[in-house]
């Protein structure tokens, strides 16, 4: 699937949705499915198009959440300034990240990355001093469009669109590009793109450093919009699955399936918490279940997601119309 | 150095609890190729079967221990011909996610059904504590510690001198020669798995007299794993028992000098440093990592 058209759509009518739609549970579900989107399309640069599966991508977006909560409420700065701060120390981890796993191939590679989002969510609830520890950091709300103290959920709509379509171009890149063609052939085979003379080690770094700096823009406009960082939450293992999870259910290595998982489970989160949420807080698990389940159908039934399983259709029905 | 004595008994008890966890953890990779990142979840959904066949039936976790292997077994069988089973050739990506899914699916199944509280079992001789020389210590640890052993010791035999165990082990060193010798695979792995599950089923209810019981109490104790097995060389047994002393041994060093607080980053470090310097393990081949397998 590397028609742009699709996608153009998709977003188009993203970026006109406020216009149209004014109640405000639908506008927070949009703002929530692009943000969760783009970290997706962030992570399906590294996981997807690299196959450098990680599941400790949930550090990056802590970073970009702790950074931008840090410069708030400490130095009373733009939360502006922590997104590219955010963004800029998650580069730089990822670069050593990238660089010191590079040789570790799948589950190694997964198991090392597990272990350092387990190591920042230590440093991140224990670290009192600078942190505030396991208590979180409360986001204050500061007017003004600078600070990102907005309350209108439409100019959200669109803040979090730019990152979006921003996150869908990185990928269009790898999609079309000479650099995106040699990421894809390391995935597939390592040997055989070294032997071709592919800088196999630095694109593979140059993926993670991309994908982290992304997550972490994520991770400090969540932190804005929400208002509120919990180190229990953006450093969980739980949400490093959410974003390969999206990826996987919309198409491991396409430019719209990240957005499209991302559309579907947050969908069917939502529901699920209002339709389970009211008979009691114990059933709050459900929608994780239901997660852990599709995991399993998808990777063993639809191992190219939606827009492999959509793109699949298509290409029959037209090969059915040409042969009759 | 009154320390000393009190340092060395802790890391042993310890260590031979995270022995019975991480020869499992390495037992199924060894033989199906596959990290079990549902493990965690298995030792938890021991710690439960404890933790209630203590408080409805008045079963003391000891007794239950005997019943939990073959329980833990079944568990692991079915879960093999359910989940497991289609994806044991499949890609390292279909692994890792299938096992990820079956830990989610497991955790909040608990959390669903028992809620996010942490229960306690506490048996009448919790409380008690001997003394031998200048070490003091728990009587749950140490019958806990003894049963672990007992329970690795007999892992080993198996592995050894059973004919099952003489199969697991040919078919973890050559699955397509041993497929040609008339060995039914298919079947080893069912039951490869189901030990592996078994061992940490058990390891699970000699942790609840211990520690809180709770749906994420798995995780921890599995990472902790984690760590041993990729240290011992991810599919060596004997390799993931000194590990796990190792391991174990760092925790209360840690835990003595620096607090217990921040004891995870160092093994967490310790961890991360492996996989770094030497990811095939003190003992493991060279280069395992680099074909994933």
């Amino acid at each position: 699937m590397k028609a742009v058209a699709p996608a153009a759509v998709v977003f188009v009518c993203a970026g006109l949705a406020p216009l149209v739609v004014h109640d405000a549970f639908l506008l927070d579900s949009l703002v929530l499915i692009l943000i969760w989107g783009s970290a997706a399309a962030a992570w399906n640069v590294a996981g997807g198009y690299a196959g450098q599966i990680s599941l400790g991508h949930s550090a990056f977006f802590g970073i970009g959440a702790y950074a931008a909560g840090l410069v708030v409420t400490r130095w009373e700065l733009s939360p502006w300034l922590g997104l590219a701060v955010g963004a800029l120390v998650a580069m730089a981890i990822g670069l050593v990240v990238g660089y010191l796993s590079n040789r570790l191939r799948g589950p190694y590679f997964v198991l090392a990355t597990i272990a350092f989002s387990q190591v920042l969510l230590i440093v991140g609830s224990r670290w009192r001093g600078f942190t505030s520890g396991s208590e979180g950091i409360p986001v204050p709300f500061r007017p003004g469009f600078w600070t990102l103290g907005i309350a209108d959920k439409r100019v959200w709509v669109w803040i979090t669109l730019a990152l979006a379509v921003l996150a869908y171009l990185l990928q269009l890149y790898l999609d079309r590009s000479r650099r995106g063609y040699q990421l894809v052939a390391v995935r597939e085979d390592e040997d055989a793109a070294l032997s071709l003379g592919v800088p196999a080690r630095w694109l593979k770094v140059a993926a993670i450093c991309a994908s982290a700096a992304l997550t972490a823009a994520c991770g400090a406009l969540w932190a804005q919009y929400i208002g509120f960082v919990d180190p229990f939450y953006v450093f969980s293992v739980d949400l490093s699955v959410k974003f390969a999870l999206a990826a996987i259910i919309g198409g491991l290595g396409t430019a719209l399936g990240p957005f499209l998982g991302a559309a579907l489970i947050t969908t069917v989160e939502t529901y699920l918490r209002a339709q389970f949420g009211g008979i009691g807080t114990r059933l709050i698990g459900i929608y994780l279940i239901v997660y852990g389940c599709a995991l399993i159908v998808m990777v063993r039934w639809v191992p190219h997601g939606l827009v492999g399983w959509i793109g699949e259709r298509l290409r029959r029905r037209v090969t059915a119309r040409a042969e009759t | 150095m009154t320390v000393l004595p009190q340092l060395i008994v802790s890391t042993l008890l310890l260590g031979g609890i995270y022995a019975l966890i991480a020869v499992g953890l390495t037992l199924i990779f060894g033989v199906m190729r596959v990290v079990n990142f549902a493990h965690g979840e298995f030792l938890m959904l021991g710690m439960y079967l404890a933790l209630f066949a203590f408080a409805r039936l008045h079963f003391d976790p000891y007794v239950t221990l005997v019943l939990s292997l073959p329980i833990s077994f079944a568990v692991g069988w079915a879960s093999y011909r359910g989940v497991m089973r289609p994806i044991v050739h499949a890609s390292h990506n279909v692994q890792v996610f299938t096992t990820v899914g079956l830990s989610i699916a497991l955790q909040n199944l608990a959390l669903v059904l028992w809620t996010a509280d942490a229960r306690f079992l506490r048996t009448d001789y919790y409380a008690v504590v001997v003394r031998i020389g200048g070490a003091a210590f728990n009587v749950a640890q140490i019958v806990a510690f003894a049963l672990a052993v007992a329970l690795t010791a007999g892992l080993f035999a198996f592995m050894r001198w059973s004919y099952i165990g003489k199969v697991m082990r040919a078919t973890a060193q050559d699955r397509d020669a041993s497929a040609l010798m008339g060995i039914d695979t298919d079947r080893v792995y069912a039951i490869t798995w189901a030990v592996g599950i078994a061992c940490v089923g058990a390891a699970g209810v000699l942790l609840a007299p211990i520690y809180p019981v709770y749906p994420t109490a798995g995780l921890q104790f599995v990472l902790i794993a984690y760590v041993a097995v990729v240290l011992g060389g991810l599919g060596d047994m004997a390799g993931a028992l000194i590990a796990a002393l190792a391991v174990a041994a760092v925790e209360v060093a840690g835990s003595y000098t620096i607090g217990t607080a921040w004891k995870e980053v160092l093994y967490l470090l310790l961890f991360i440093g492996i996989l770094v310097v030497r990811p095939a393990g003190l003992f493991g081949q060279r280069g395992a990592e680099a074909l994933g397998t």
